[in-house]
């Protein structure tokens, strides 16, 4: 199977949207074994896009890619282009803190900072020189969270008092306050129970109206529930992208096919 | 690349305060390096002039030091001997009873019995080592003038004991680590085949951790060699050749004290013999420190 | 028979773990009977007067007034300096170093400069700082020799303190666009307090033990004023100790046994101060 033939006309196939990422014939390494191998896709405005793989595949790695947070893992190195709106992120002359902003990210495991409710939404906006009134941001940010009615009478306590659904609804809460473009869920429920998840489930479908989603995920269903595209990878290729219903139902590899159905492996 | 969605307002600006940041966090870890640089030259500068005056032979081969009497004799062996003479008794103390206490934390004590034992070495660790030097001269002298009634005031055997005390808790608790460095199931290996604890622990647990072992002995011994106040305090201040250990000598340290506490003048070679003393005493401890510390990376190397 | 060398093998596990635990609790025996001696000597002298009363020839007349308050000001110049200067260089070798070889040369240097010892340290004050820089035999070149003296353990120390901190809030902070000093000092930082600061009270309470240093740097030992300002001569209270228990006099000996007595209650308070910081972190912490 030709995989750069194959990518192209998936790029074209899902790009009736204007794309946000472009992701252009990316390779990662870790030292020296490649984690990522020429992978080509475009991410959509404001809708959700769902990655999916075997453990081990690289979904992570990808995710990690489009907002930088790689930079931070010693001995990685990438071939290729991200371009966000056109731009490559990986520029020369781009700040990597200036693509963060923009980019946001929550991960598998809630990880709000040891303080108070507030000061764990605030803390963005107010180190990125936000000037409007800070207490309406965190108050807009918890409600498009879905986590106001039940933290707003106890916002000054410290976040770790708050179960872990909450805590990560917090995160997200903390992520929407930067208003960025993108956010970057990395398995965000798979420490959740399943109300704390179809909570959070229920939350990405509301957001997409404003912002575009990237969700890594073990979860079949949750992929088929509520993504518009999905990709799949495996040992670090895209074997296959496109809109989720097409992916799920009538693939067009093969391996996709048995990995969707649970007959992998 | 004018309008690139990516170029944010105060970019520039927080760019270079980040830089001028990181800058001065560097500084200040550069401090360290400076640190050891001003010691290196300011101790091969003095050295260096009063070697102009004392053949570097003779300071090193010869055995009478009375650079403060005439006839004036720069020989620094005395001190060496001196400084030798502590160490070896000082070690003598804190290796067999360092390494005891280390196997007993590390292979019987139970987790209450840690909790306690460790604060208190913490705290011997943490007494000021002026406080043993007076321990020495008000407590252990008189007990040895008890046992020998020939022992002088300053001794060398009273500062021993004190200086072994002092590098115990060090000792202990790196014997302590190496021991404990030791995986689990080299161990189990051995009780598996029927070893009791004293075997196990003398036949697998002791040579697996011999490396680590060895370079807390190094450490503590140069330890014992930098220590200073109490063999002032209590050794006396005679530089001498002698092995007997009720007796008064002077270690490399005290001398150094005992002249800058004096009246010799600054300049003189007389003044300056506290330079090379101290450059021979920094080029020992620091060629000990190095070597241990390369024996204990790489033996934390093995067991990671 | 067999039975007979087994049991003896038995006998002699419980023989050498018998001894094994004499020798570690002997530990507690010295340390009992140290502070016993030190108590039963100096406890007579040890009253108010003492405490205020500047050194004197008579051993009835003499205190510790100018050596406590040398103390004072040398450690909170030592602290003043030494724990930014120390804290920041843990920073920039835990969270902004690249890993290459002049990192791995100040690490190295920072682990064998804390072993050099302490009367090397008096040296370079005395040529350094007394000398070349001409601040005399002052409080000032005092806290500067102790500065360098303790930098390497309060580094060591709050390194481990910033390494104990969960890379998850790091990361946390980075996705937020947090520069790394903005993500150190609102985030991390405050997470590793507690430990860099039980590190720093025992740096600081090394640094009140010292004497060698002090001798070296000339540290008077007959001084009947208080310390103004940076710029005056001191003395501190282990020079003081010293200085006494160097007198052939008993009575001098039980003077320097009391001012023991200041010294060890001292360092016992801070050290409370370091276990109650490290326990109150653990309740409130993660
Ligand atoms: N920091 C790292 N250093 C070296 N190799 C790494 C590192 N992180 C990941 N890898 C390797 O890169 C590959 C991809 O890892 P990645 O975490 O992206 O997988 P993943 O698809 O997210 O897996 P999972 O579903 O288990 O989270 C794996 O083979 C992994 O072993
Ligand atoms: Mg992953």
């Amino acid at each position: 199977m030709n995989t750069q033939t194959t990518s192209d006309a998936q790029i074209s196939s899902v790009a009736q949207s204007r794309s946000v990422l472009d992701v252009i014939d990316v390779t990662i390494r870790y030292g020296t074994k490649p984690a990522i191998q020429n992978v080509s896709l475009s991410i959509p405005q404001h809708r959700i896009t769902a990655i999916i793989g075997p453990s081990g595949c690289g979904k992570s790695t990808l995710l990690r890619a489009f907002n930088r947070m790689n930079d931070f893992i010693p001995n990685v190195g990438m071939e290729g282009r991200i371009l966000y709106l056109g731009s490559d992120i990986y520029a020369r002359e781009v700040d990597p803190v200036e693509v963060r902003r923009r980019i946001g990210m929550v991960f598998q495991k809630p990880n709000p900072f040891p303080k108070s409710i507030l000061q764990n939404v605030a803390w963005g906006p107010s180190i990125n020189g936000f000037t409007g009134n800070l207490e309406d941001r965190v108050e807009q940010s918890l409600r498009r969270a879905a986590l106001w009615e039940e933290v707003s009478d106890r916002l000054h306590e410290s976040a770790l008092a708050l179960s872990g659904g909450q805590q990560q609804r917090l995160c997200i809460a903390r992520a929407l306050a930067m208003e960025p473009d993108v956010i970057l869920m990395d398995e965000p429920c798979s420490a959740l129970d399943p109300v704390s998840t179809a909570r959070i489930e229920d939350l990405m479908f509301e957001l997409k109206e404003r912002y575009t989603i990237v969700i890594v995920t073990h979860n079949m269903q949750q992929a088929a529930r509520v993504s518009s595209l999905t990709a799949f990878l495996e040992n670090g290729s895209l074997v296959e992208y496109g809109e989720t219903d097409q992916v799920f139902t009538r693939p067009r590899n093969q391996r996709t096919e048995e990995y969707v159905t649970g007959r992998f492996g | 690349m004018a309008k690139s969605p990516l170029a944010g307002a105060g970019t520039r600006k927080s760019r270079t305060k980040e830089e001028l940041i990181r800058f001065v966090l560097f500084l200040c870890a550069f401090l360290s390096i400076l640190t050891t640089l001003s010691i290196i030259a300011i101790l091969a500068w003095e050295a260096y002039s009063f070697f102009r005056e004392v053949r570097v032979f003779d300071f090193l081969s010869g055995t009478r030091w009375t650079p403060l009497l005439e006839p004036r004799s720069f020989g620094v062996l005395p001190l060496v001997a001196g400084t030798l003479q502590i160490v070896i008794g000082a070690s003598l103390i804190a290796i067999p009873v360092g390494l005891a206490s280390a196997i007993y934390l590390a292979e019987f004590a139970s987790a209450g019995v840690r909790r306690v034992l460790k604060p208190v070495l913490e705290i011997l660790a943490g007494i000021p080592t002026v406080v043993y030097g007076y321990f020495a001269l008000t407590f252990v002298t008189p007990l040895i003038a008890a046992i020998f009634p020939q022992t002088q005031i300053f001794n060398a055997a009273s500062a021993s004991i004190v200086v072994g005390i002092m590098v115990l808790p060090m000792t202990a608790s790196l014997c302590d680590d190496a021991l404990r460095a030791v995986p689990e199931s080299l161990r189990q290996g051995a009780f598996a085949l029927g070893a009791t604890q004293f075997e196990v622990t003398l036949r697998v647990v002791l040579p697996a951790a011999l490396s680590g072992v060895m370079a807390s002995f190094v450490l503590a011994a140069s330890r014992a060699i930098g220590e200073t106040m109490a063999v002032t305090l209590a050794a006396g201040a005679t530089p001498k050749m002698t092995l007997n250990p009720l007796q008064s000598i002077q270690t490399m340290t005290a001398y150094i004290v005992q002249v800058s506490l004096g009246d010799t003048p600054v300049g003189t070679v007389e003044y300056q013999t506290i330079f090379a003393v101290a450059a021979l005493l920094f080029a020992i401890t620091l060629s000990m420190n190095i070597i241990a510390h390369r024996v204990l990376a790489r033996f934390r190397e093995v067991y990671e | 028979m067999s039975s007979d060398r087994l049991r003896r093998r038995h006998a002699t596990t419980r023989c050498f773990r018998l001894l094994c635990a004499a020798v570690a609790w002997a530990g507690i025996v010295i340390l009992a009977v140290l502070l016993f001696h030190v108590t039963r000597e100096g406890i007579r002298w040890l009253d108010l007067q003492f405490l205020t009363a500047f050194p004197s020839r008579f051993p009835e007349q003499a205190g510790i007034k100018s050596a406590l308050w040398g103390t004072v000001w040398l450690i909170t110049l030592t602290a003043g300096i030494s724990i930014p200067v120390g804290v920041a260089a843990a920073i920039y070798l835990e969270e902004f170093s690249p890993r290459n070889r002049l990192s791995q040369l100040i690490e190295v240097n920072i682990g064998n400069l804390a072993g050099v010892p302490s009367i090397v340290y008096g040296i370079l004050g005395l040529v350094l700082f007394v000398r070349f820089l001409a601040l005399g035999r002052s409080v000032l070149a005092g806290s500067l020799t102790m500065t360098l003296l303790i930098l390497p353990v309060i580094i060591i120390a709050a390194r481990e303190a910033l390494r104990a901190v969960p890379d998850s809030i790091r990361h946390a902070a980075f996705a937020l666009g947090a520069t790394r000093w903005q993500a150190v000092r609102a985030q991390v930082l405050p997470v590793a307090l507690p430990g860099i600061l039980t590190g720093v009270i025992l740096a600081l309470s090394r640094a009140i033990g010292e004497t060698a240093p002090l001798v070296m740097i000339g540290a008077l030992t007959y001084v009947a004023f208080v310390p103004e300002g940076p710029m005056d001569a001191f003395t501190a209270l282990p020079i003081q100790i010293f200085n006494w228990a160097s007198r052939p006099q008993e009575d001098f000996h039980q003077l320097a046994a009391a001012g023991i007595i200041v010294l060890l209650v001292t360092l016992l308070l801070m050290n409370a101060t370091a276990v109650w910081i490290r326990q109150r972190a653990e309740r409130t912490g993660r």
